[in-house]
């Protein structure tokens, strides 16, 4: 019996008496249920993108936290997933369940080689050269789509319709005192996928592979020794990892029907990616979901904080600029953490708990 | 064996970059844009040799750098506004009171980013030596706050960079259309890599940050205090990152907050291109970089940034250490 065998007979010993498993319902019921409790769109739309973003986190946290190599272009893949629906659907004007399958395909099959592609060459030297072309590459395909305006229909972006259940006008009746309209069913679409995702990812970094993954981040010299050729294994983590990225992109595309260069490939998602990983903690996964939570929570409140500082310091220039400036205190607090809690959210609560077992 | 061939592969690309586009482009024109070129590649050169300087004894892949360029184009612009409503030097026709305050107003930007950077190094990314994950992170995180910080002091939104008078305008020698502005870019890039190059090889200093980016222990080893020079090098990187970003914003004649993030992937391709730690390398890329970039945008406007990204690719696919090696 090898050590992941064993690994996984001992978890499936404890799985009803850990307390993480009730945990772990106890949230998806939460996502389940959220169209039901709360009826405003803008509560369903912040926690469905705290889904979807904790989905392209701990892709993101596979690269980072499970493999040690950091990516600063890893939303090129979620871009490429939104522009591949937002092609199909829109440029092309082809709105049918098959090809928005194709549109899935397509993107986990272009964000599948070009990682590949980009991985061969960069990860070859050292993993850090691997930050900066990634990092080049994410600008060169944000510059490219703005300029093809043909294609991408440039700055504007791409609108656009979805078909059958998904669009915005269907309806199946009331069910539970909500009308289960087009918006509600892409919503539960979208988690269904994310969820899968999630699980995939889960077994992914505890197969043997992520095992491999792992003692790389680890310890890189000496899973060489052990004979393992750590430059594919990166290659394979960042290209799986990508095309989670790109799915996590089109469900994202679904939900907003909508792409431009800016809410699709922009740096400024890929410092809410990085934040978020961090805040969650790396190495974890489910990391991703409370970094997801605390920062489209906060952006959520951003405004009516704004509002209230306006209203305590009316016609101080300085204080409106510092309170539009958020960014600022999410710069500060990144720092912080990285400082303080390097492990996260999750990483420190675990810490936590383990310790006191221990003691 | 092979040593010929590796030493002259630079220089051999070089030329075949440099002449490739006279098949295409009437020479005139090629003239303007090799100058323009040039005078990029030059402005790249300052940027990305504070990068890769501070890479290369650091080990620190500094993000922030591109913040730092933002505030020295910003520093630029206020200095050269205040010392100009003080001696009205910028509006003068003299070529020289022109020169003056330019410098005047590149030096303090230096200074003060120079400080800027001191004092980011020694609170932000001293605690995180040695790690390069937490590095990139702290990096990114100062990287936002400069950042933010130039758009809480100066404002979110464009403003006009002044350019001294005489620096507008353009030479017209026989037919050809040569700017002004490019030719003292080009004089004060060449400048600063003499004298960085002179310093790097001569001086005992130079030599102890040569060793140092060989080997940073050794120079431990023998007696000398290795974070000093890393905080010495770092604010050099800066200062010639804030001198760079205010020659730039006299270039393209406005400065907005973002500029930093937009300049900062192409000083990173030079950096890679180039070689990681290499000052001389830091200017041959630019120069690749710049030429390249000015040749295909007067031919296909579009793929312009595409020609560097295939620049980086072939050439990270043939040399993966870049052009040069390190200290060189």
């Amino acid at each position: 019996m090898n050590p992941v065998q064993q690994f996984r007979l001992e978890e499936k010993g404890v799985r009803f008496r850990n307390p993480y498993f009730f945990l772990r319902i106890l949230l998806l019921a939460f996502f389940v249920f959220t169209p039901f409790m709360f009826r405003s769109f803008e509560v369903l739309d912040v926690v469905l993108k705290i889904i979807i973003f904790s989905a392209l986190v701990a892709s993101y946290d596979v690269i980072l936290g499970y493999t040690g190599i950091v990516s600063l272009g890893h939303v090129l893949y979620f871009g490429i997933g939104c522009y591949s629906v937002g092609i199909f659907m829109g440029n092309l004007g082809w709105i049918s369940y098959g090809h928005l399958a194709l549109a899935f395909l397509i993107a986990i099959a272009v964000s599948g080689i070009l990682s590949v592609l980009i991985g061969l060459f960069s990860l070859r030297i050292r993993a850090i050269f691997f930050a900066m072309v990634t990092l080049a590459f994410m600008e060169f395909a944000f510059i490219l789509s703005s300029q093809l305006r043909s294609i991408t229909g440039g700055d504007d972006g791409i609108s656009f319709k979805l078909p059958g259940i998904l669009a915005v006008d269907y309806s199946i009746g009331h069910f539970l005192g909500i009308e289960l309209t087009g918006r509600i069913l892409s919503y539960f679409l979208i988690l269904l996928i994310c969820m899968i995702l999630f699980l995939f990812m889960l077994r992914f970094v505890h197969s043997p592979v992520g095992r491999v993954l792992q003692s790389i981040r680890d310890n890189e010299p000496r899973s060489i020794a052990l004979g393992y050729r750590t430059y594919l294994f990166q290659v394979i983590a960042s290209s799986f990892a990508s095309c989670v990225a790109a799915v996590a992109g089109a469900c994202f595309a679904i939900w907003v029907r909508y792409v431009s260069p800016d809410s699709s490939l922009s740096v400024s998602i890929m410092l809410d990616v990085l934040l978020m990983v961090i805040v969650g903690g790396m190495g974890t996964l489910y990391g991703g979901i409370f970094g997801a939570a605390f920062l489209m929570v906060t952006r959520a409140f951003l405004p009516k904080l704004q509002v209230l500082v306006g209203s305590i310091l009316p016609g101080v220039p300085m204080a409106a600029r510092l309170s539009e400036r958020w960014l600022f205190y999410f710069g500060l607090l990144f720092i912080i953490i990285v400082y303080f809690f390097p492990k996260g959210i999750v990483g420190t609560v675990q810490e936590f708990f383990s310790k006191r077992r221990t003691s | 064996m092979d040593s010929p061939w590796k030493k002259w592969f630079p220089t051999l690309m070089v030329f075949a970059i440099f002449l490739s586009p006279l098949l295409l482009i009437s020479p005139k024109t090629y003239i303007t844009l090799t100058i323009s070129g040039l005078a990029m590649g030059m402005l790249l050169f300052l940027v990305a040799s504070g990068f890769s300087l501070i890479f290369g004894l650091l080990s620190v892949l500094n993000l922030a750098h591109g913040a730092l360029f933002t505030w020295g184009a910003y520093i630029g612009f206020t200095s050269f506004g205040l010392i100009n409503q003080w001696t009205g030097w910028g509006g003068s026709e003299s070529i020289f009171l022109n020169i003056t305050i330019f410098l005047l107003a590149l030096l303090t930007a230096g200074l003060l980013v120079a400080l800027l950077g001191v004092i980011t190094e020694r609170l932000v990314i001293r605690p995180v030596y040695g790690s390069h994950l937490f590095q990139i992170f702290i990096t990114v995180g100062a990287m936002i706050v400069l950042e933010e910080l130039v758009r809480i002091v100066w404002g979110p939104n464009d403003e006009v960079m002044p350019v001294p008078i005489s620096f507008m305008g353009s030479y017209d020698l026989f037919d050809v259309v040569v700017s002004k502005y490019p030719l003292i870019a080009i004089a004060m890039g060449l400048i600063i890599y003499f004298v960085i190059l002179m310093i790097l090889r001569k001086t005992k200093l130079g030599t102890i940050v040569r060793a140092g980016v060989e080997n940073p222990e050794m120079v431990q080893v023998m007696g000398h205090n290795i974070y000093r020079y890393f905080t010495g090098v770092f604010a050099v990187g800066s200062a010639l990152a804030a001198i760079g970003g205010g020659m730039w914003a006299t270039f393209v004649k406005s400065i907005h907050p973002a500029m930093g993030g937009e300049v900062i992937i192409f000083a990173l391709i030079v950096a890679i291109i180039g070689g990681l730690g290499s000052i001389t390398g830091s200017v041959v890329g630019a120069l690749l970089v710049g030429l390249s970039y000015n040749y295909v945008a007067y031919l296909v406007p579009k793929a312009a940034l595409g020609i560097t990204m295939l620049l980086l690719v072939v050439i990270l696919s043939i040399r993966p250490t870049g052009l040069f090696s390190e200290g060189t």
